[in-house]
């Protein structure tokens, strides 16, 4: 049976009920669509956030597309969720106060009714009465959630981060300390590192060191010009010093160990050679040349030949015990006492000759020289040649037989010196004009000419130059190298206040306990520093060995219970590349770094 | 009374009982003052096809409403007053010997009250149950088996019952079969201050006549029929179900009332009565569909004395209404996703 019965108006309740249920259906839809889509641009608003936290600029405005998405989502649901007419009667007849005669209406389509079929017109009938009276206001579904309110307010957010300027990009990780490149055309202090090649040398080892020392302060040189990190520069240099160093201690030192301490021995059973064998347990050939002019100046003949004597019996004894060098650098002490005393011998008795003609200041010079100062031969010299250009040639006839007489009385010396007897023939002229001015100008020379030295003594400066020229180029360098710092007043200063976080933590005395970096004194404790945890660890090596007596500039090997800045007093230890800087690389705080750098800094 | 012509369309026979159900309220109302609602709830189940169970305090017309009624109907009214010696065969009839006019004698059937169209059952919990039962078959079957012979009751057959709640010295309880063959259990309320003035006035002065008829069997037959007809939609009949079946505590949904007020709930014939009585308030309303709302109007009379308390119901005092009413706002008429609709 036809459902198009007798309506009101002639309408017909089928479709009045799906005109009214596609609007229903189709708000109810759209309300779905709207869910979605704000669910969507929500979803996009914060991926939009995420794009323009991370910088994706040009993606920023896909996050609208969320919405898109979520609307089609809605739709998808919305279908999915479809009202049958049932349920769709019943809001009509709910909307419509129809007593349920619409939804009993659209029950009564779909199945046959066994009795009249006027019950059913009249049920379709006020249906459709109910459907005509409808209008859109009162049968118009809800589409408006609370929730849709961040539909426009979500479109704003990616709208404004598609337009809002970028974040800064973030910072990229800190370079470590002393990463930075350093580029350097000329570093001077390296030129004397370099000419070590060009140094005379002990032995064919020590040449192929110089060498290979050379060879690296060149390649340094090489790296700087074309620019490298500052820290693999300053890992560099400091392994040339710590060469540099180790080859001044070279002396004496491996096997020839035993032979130094037997010549060490032997210097110290003679008084006067004292400071000798310091200089020499010191590998310090410069001081033992000096001590060894000292000696010349001040001993008197007798004790002079004691004192060679106790060197050739050093010498000899290093060389009995497997030290050559040592024994050679012995012998050559030995000569140059010899000579420089002889020398000195001369110049005192042509001083005493030329009585009070030789004036106030070279009798000042003479005593100089007898007290042993240091280059009182030189100044002597320069006062007997001026002393004996005011000689009348009566004077100097009588002072050329003075000294022929004394040179007669005096006792042969074994192995006579060639300036000996350069210096016999040379009075037997000193009547004559000519041999006047030869002695004037030897005299002359000997107050002019350089202190002689002996050959690893020589050795020895030209390395100290070669270590000093690279601290000059280790101070070129710059960057945070833990140098030596003075100490204010070494102790002296009681409390003063700290100078600032750098360079001005003068830590003797400072007794402040609140400032920064923690207070420090010198009774060997420091303070607490303000830190979760330990920032760096001395990890000095365990007792090697005994090492020999003296003191040593540089890193050292350390000795349990020592700390880093306790006065190394044995052969320098190696220090491994990842160790050099490595309070610089550390993560110390930075107000704190020069502090412990010093800390860790040998004196 | 208005003859409804036959072949008549049902729009029309549905205004002839819209019309002749006002016409009844008015003849009705003629003589019992007020009770609009006791009237109204005993016209659903007359024209619904079912027995009413009026409870009410002495002299609140309940009597006299049946018999207005029976008189405004004009149908066989017959009245049992229960007591509590009233034997079975006092309700049915019995058997009796008789002499015939040729001097033989046989045993003639002597019909009991029961054999009646309009039946009052006054104060049926004062008999025993024994007779009380009497009444099942009667109610259910609208048939009598007396000494093994089976008779039908007259069309139609209406049962009227009445009883007294304050009574409960010397009463039965009625049997839950009992009860469920009422349709209604319509309570009698007091009569407020106008209406006992007015009973007062009716009554004490010149006794006045019987209410006028308005309705013959026929026409009654005709109405029950009509009532039947009326259609109701299948989400309808679905809250119906709902409704009954939330009443039974042992169902995991039942409201937390009936969980706590029950021990059993409203059955299959529940159901059915509900969606009868609420075909009774549709055709009296003039409508030819049901609505929630005659569902939920009707849910009270249909369910009240249907509903078990358990003891702890009966100790916290729970009465039936209030968890039909509980009932009626816990479940939803409508899916929920249209009830959400609705809310905004």
């Amino acid at each position: 049976m036809s459902l198009v019965a007798a309506a009101p108006q002639g309408r017909s309740f089928r479709p009045l009920f799906e005109h009214w249920a596609r609007r229903v259906r189709a708000r109810l839809a759209l309300r779905h669509v709207l869910t979605g889509a704000a669910v969507g641009l929500l979803l996009g608003a914060g991926a939009s956030a995420a794009l323009w936290r991370t910088r994706q600029g040009p993606l920023r405005p896909a996050g609208a597309a969320g919405g898109l998405l979520g609307a089609a989502v809605g739709l998808v649901v919305a279908r999915r969720r479809r009202w049958p007419d049932g349920d769709v009667a019943l809001y009509l007849d709910a909307r419509l106060a129809a007593d349920e005669a619409i939804v009993t209406a659209v029950g009564l389509d779909g199945e046959a009714h066994e009795s009249d079929g006027s019950v059913r017109a009249v049920v379709i009938s006020r249906a459709t009465r109910a459907l005509v009276g409808a209008t859109s206001g009162r049968v118009r579904a809800p589409l408006h959630r609370p929730w849709h309110a961040a539909i426009p307010v979500a479109a704003a957010v990616i709208g404004w981060l598609s337009l809002a300027p970028l974040p800064p990009a973030p910072a990229g990780p800190a370079a470590p300390p002393g990463a930075a490149p350093v580029r350097l055309a000329q570093v001077q202090g390296l030129e004397k590192v370099v000419a070590l090649a060009e140094m005379s040398a002990r032995d064919d080892a020590q040449r192929r060191r110089l060498e290979k020392l050379a060879e690296e302060a060149r390649r340094l040189q090489e790296k700087l010009r074309q620019g490298v990190e500052r820290r693999e520069a300053q890992a560099d240099l400091a392994r040339l010093r710590d060469g540099i160093t180790a080859e001044k201690l070279t002396l004496g030192d491996g096997e020839q160990r035993q032979g130094m301490e037997s010549a060490l021995g032997k210097l110290g059973e003679n008084l006067d050679l004292k400071q000798a064998q310091r200089a020499l347990g010191d590998r310090d050939l410069v001081s033992l040349d000096d001590e060894m002019d000292r000696l010349a100046d001040r001993l008197e003949k007798g004790d002079r030949r004691r004192a060679q004597a106790t060197l050739e019996e050093a010498a000899e004894a290093a060389r009995r015990e497997g030290a050559p060098g040592v024994a050679r650098a012995l012998a050559e002490q030995k000569e140059r006492l010899a000579r420089q005393g002889t020398k000195n011998d001369e110049l005192r008795a042509l001083a005493r000759e030329l009585g009070d003609a030789l004036g106030e200041d070279g009798r000042e010079a003479l005593r100089d020289l007898d007290r042993g100062g240091g280059k009182a031969s030189q100044r002597l010299a320069d006062k007997l040649e001026s002393a004996l250009g005011k000689l009348t040639p009566e004077q100097r006839r009588r002072l050329a037989e003075n000294l022929k007489k004394r040179m007669a009385s005096a006792p042969d010396e074994r192995g006579p010196s060639p300036s000996k007897r350069q210096r016999k023939g040379m009075l037997d002229q000193l009547d004559t004009p000519e041999g006047q001015r030869q002695l004037a100008e030897e005299l002359k020379q000997m107050a002019e000419a350089p202190p002689e030295r002996s050959e690893e003594g020589d050795r020895q400066r030209g390395l100290g130059d070669a270590e000093e020229g690279a601290g000059e180029a280790e101070g070129q360098l710059g960057g945070g190298v833990p140098l030596p710092l003075p100490l204010d007043g070494a102790g002296a200063d009681k409390g003063g206040p700290r100078a600032g976080g750098g360079q001005g933590q003068a830590g003797a005395g400072n007794t402040d306990p609140s400032g920064p970096g923690g207070p420090a004194d010198h009774r060997g404790t420091t303070g607490a520093i303000e830190g979760g945890d330990v920032r760096a660890r001395a990890s000095g090596r365990l007792d090697r060995g005994r090492p020999m007596p003296g003191v040593v500039a540089g890193r050292s090997a350390g000795k349990a219970g020592d700390t880093a800045n306790v006065q190394g007093s044995g052969a320098l230890g190696s220090a491994a590349p990842t160790e050099i800087g490595g309070v610089a690389r550390s993560d110390v705080p930075e107000e704190y770094r020069a502090q412990v750098g010093r800390y860790f800094q040998p004196k | 009374m208005t003859q409804a012509p036959a072949g008549e369309s049902f729009e029309a026979r549905l205004a002839l009982a819209r019309e002749t159900s006002v016409r009844l309220k008015e003849a009705i109302g003629s003589v019992i003052v007020g009770q609009d609602e006791v009237v109204e709830q005993t016209l659903w189940g007359l024209l619904a096809g079912g027995h009413v169970l009026l409870e009410g305090a002495p002299g609140l017309g309940k009597t006299l409403l049946v018999r207005t009624l029976s008189s405004c109907l004009a149908l066989q009214f017959s009245r049992i007053q229960f007591t509590p010696d009233l034997m079975p065969s006092d309700v049915t009839g019995t058997n009796i010997l008789v002499g015939g006019a040729d001097g033989a004698r046989h045993f003639a059937l002597h019909k009991g009250p029961i054999f009646g169209q309009v039946i009052l059952a006054d104060e049926i919990n004062r008999a025993t149950p024994k007779t009380q039962s009497a009444l099942l078959e009667a109610m259910q079957e609208h048939a009598c088996t007396i000494a093994g012979t089976r008779h039908a009751m007259e069309e139609p057959f209406f049962v009227l019952a009445t009883e007294n709640p304050i009574e409960m010295e010397g009463t039965y309880p009625l049997p839950e079969a009992q009860l469920d063959r009422f349709l209604l259990k319509v309570v009698v309320p007091s009569p407020s201050e106008d209406e006992m003035t007015e009973i007062l006035a009716r009554t004490t002065g010149r006794e006045r006549g019987d209410a006028p008829r308005v309705l013959g069997r026929d026409e009654l037959l005709a109405l029950r029929a009509l009532c039947r007809d009326v259609a109701v939609a299948e989400p309808v009949l679905r809250y119906a179900s709902r409704l009954v079946r939330a009443s039974d505590p042992a169902l995991a949904g039942a409201p937390p009332l009936v969980k706590r007020g029950l021990r059993f709930g409203a059955g299959v014939r529940g159901a059915q009565s509900l969606v009868l009585a609420a075909k009774a308030v549709a055709l009296l309303d003039g409508r030819a569909h049901v609505a929630f709302a005659d569902l939920v109007r009707v849910s009270k009379p249909v369910l009240r004395h249907r509903l078990l308390r358990s003891f702890e119901g009966e100790a916290d005092g729970i009465t039936t209404d209030q968890v039909v009413e509980a009932l009626v706002a816990a479940i939803p008429t409508r899916p929920e996703a249209v009830q959400q609709a609705l809310a905004r």
